[in-house]
């Protein structure tokens, strides 16, 4: 087990290593010289030059990596261009905003979806259960900057029951949480549902009901909790890539996280900012995956006791 | 009174376009202490008949008529009586015991489940006692250490004995064996049937079996009724069907069961024939295809055999 997680640590090292090394390059072969962006209006080449050689971007792009690399031993992810403050500052104050916006997401999907997707499978092929359905197709197909945008218009602008964007209340997070949730339902209810299906009609559910266990319990101590192991990855998944930056919400809403601040960052091409950016939230996905893995075995026994039995 | 009094059932199952009758206005019963087997190739509908009686078919999918009265009570009506039934008066031994039980909680966890839905007083420690002397009289071994294995931890035959120690578990009057060993090795096979017979035997229950296999319906039942495209065609004592078997579809089924007589090898009984050529002439008896001793069975209609034993 204490291996197996070192392993797991090691893996996720080096891959938000690959990570950040990739948007390294690939920002600096992008079009566009930060210069520009922090250089007084109509500068001169030499006024270019000189902000080119403040940032280090004169450097070969081997000798900017290496630099990096050196600051990054020493746990300094470089100065923002713009905020002129260390990166990973101006990225952990934001990360708050994103993170309480993910988590109340998949708060909001996993109450929902959950008992939606149950409901949908027990009663399978009957005409609401069809409505409910083309409902969660619909949910799946809607774009979420069209469906923040409805609910700007509709809650915030005409029925004025929330500030349109930004940060002002516990109440702000409604519409953004909303949003990003109307996806995940669809996703998830259509898994759960998917799942509850094929569990619901397995044998050992049909036995189980000839003891007199109850419909109930046969729903959530049966097939529930043998579908849910699937349920659980897709939203561990989801999760992670929701702390990435639920970037487009973020931008709708005017949520001040850090899917709001990458935005920024890349206009002004603050690539400290960006780096600072990516490894954080590369990080901190890739840990919410191992949390989810290692959840695996306290659900399937088949998996905890894969070893022994094999 | 009997067990169960079955009269003039019928179940409809709904096709996507089509209404197949599966079972078609059969009538039997069960008095205490009985083993009534319904014997049928596949699609004969004696599972369904099973199935129809514990009402473990879905409404949408299979329409139940006339009546069927376990220890008095009406089935096929309100599904409450049913639910109040299941796993407290009677009782089911499934076909396939690997797929019976939810792969992620113990065995023992669901032993003891099994004994507090009969008798919910019990405490946990009380059940599981109960279920741990219940595993001794099914004759598992080291209960303590199965108690809390996991089901893919047990062996198919273990898991069946389990499976009949849960259904022991409710004192149920009733308990319908779906197939009891049909998914078992051929080894693993008698044991299940001797254990049938002795817990019978201490318990007085009314056992239904469901077999489409006629050693073992000679080995378990009373009575017998031959089932064929949802109808009995012969029913009758054990002894009677098997030995005086008046319909040609039991005759047929009879016939397909092989038996080892005694060894007629020609070779040996005729010596002089195969010594005079080296190849077996055209008029020479060959060995039969499918009979793993040549001609050693007697009369076996092999192509029946693979249809029954898919049960």
């Amino acid at each position: 087990m204490l291996t197996y997680v070192l392993k797991r640590i090691g893996q996720t090292i080096l891959t938000a290593f690959l990570a950040v090394a990739t948007v390294f390059v690939l920002l600096r072969m992008a079009p566009g010289d930060p210069a520009a962006n922090y250089a007084p209006p109509n500068p001169s080449s030499a006024q270019l030059e000189a902000i080119r050689q403040q940032f280090g971007l004169d450097q070969p792009i081997p000798v900017q990596f290496w630099t990096f690399l050196q600051h990054l031993f020493q746990g300094d992810v470089g100065t923002s261009f713009f905020f002129k403050r260390p990166a990973l500052a101006v990225v952990l104050e934001r990360l708050p905003y994103t993170i309480t916006l993910a988590v109340a997401a998949i708060v909001l999907t996993s109450i929902v979806a959950i008992p939606l997707g149950v409901w949908m499978a027990r009663r399978n092929n009957t005409s609401r259960e069809l409505g409910a359905n083309i409902g969660t197709i619909a949910g799946q197909s809607m774009p979420d900057f069209w469906i923040g945008f409805v609910l700007l218009i509709l809650f915030a602008v005409n029925l004025k029951w929330f500030a349109p964007s930004g940060f002002d209340s516990a109440a702000s997070i409604i519409l953004p949480t909303v949003t990003i949730a109307i996806l995940q339902i669809a996703l998830i209810s259509r898994l759960v549902r998917r799942e509850m299906v094929v569990n619901l009609a397995s044998p050992y559910l049909t036995v189980a009901r000839s003891r007199g266990v109850s419909e109930r319990a046969l729903t959530w101590r049966y097939a529930f909790a043998n579908a849910a192991l699937p349920v659980v990855t897709a939203l561990g998944t989801r999760f992670a890539a929701m702390l990435n930056g639920v970037v487009i919400v973020e931008v709708v809403f005017n949520w001040p996280g850090v899917g709001e601040l990458v935005v920024n960052a890349l206009k002004q091409r603050d690539f400290p900012l960006i780096q600072a950016t990516v490894l954080v939230t590369v990080l901190l996905a890739l840990f919410v995956q191992l949390l989810v893995d290692l959840l695996y075995p306290l659900m399937d026994p088949r998996v905890r006791l894969g070893e022994a039995s094999a | 009174m009997s067990v169960l009094e079955v009269k003039d059932l019928q179940v409809e199952l709904m096709a996507t376009d089509d209404v197949i009758r599966a079972v078609d206005g059969v009538s039997f019963h069960i008095d205490r202490g009985e083993t009534v087997t319904i014997i049928g190739e596949s699609g004969s509908g004696k599972s369904t008949t099973a199935m129809a009686l514990l009402r473990l078919l879905p409404d949408d999918l299979a329409v139940i008529s006339g009546e069927a009265r376990i220890a008095g009570q009406d089935v096929t009506g309100d599904r409450k009586v049913i639910n109040q039934l299941r796993g407290r008066v009677v009782a089911l031994i499934p076909q396939d015991p690997m797929t019976a039980l939810n792969p992620i909680r113990t065995v023992g966890r669901q032993m003891t489940e099994a004994v507090r839905i009969k008798y919910p007083k019990l405490s946990k420690a009380e059940a599981k006692r109960r279920a741990l002397s219940l595993m001794e009289q099914v004759h598992i071994r080291n209960p303590a250490k199965q108690f809390d294995a996991y089901p893919h931890q047990l062996s198919g035959g273990m898991l069946q004995r389990v499976l009949i120690a849960m259904a022991v578990s409710t004192d149920a009057d009733l308990i319908v064996a779906d197939e009891p060993t049909s998914a078992l090795d051929v080894t693993v096979q008698a044991g299940i049937l001797d254990l049938l017979l002795e817990l019978q035997e201490q318990t007085g229950i009314a056992l239904l079996l469901i077999t489409h296999d006629l050693g073992v319906a000679r080995l378990m039942s009373d009575r017998i009724h031959v089932m064929k495209s949802g109808v009995f065609v012969e029913s009758g004592p054990v002894t009677d069907v098997v030995d005086h078997p008046q319909h040609p579809y039991t005759q047929k089924l009879l016939g397909a069961i092989p038996e080892l007589g005694p060894w007629e090898d020609p070779a040996l009984t005729e010596p002089s024939t195969y010594a005079a050529s080296d190849a077996p002439e055209a008029g020479a008896p060959a060995p039969q295809p499918g009979s793993p001793n040549g001609g050693g069975t007697k009369g076996p209609d092999t192509t029946f055999v693979k249809e029954a034993s898919h049960g």
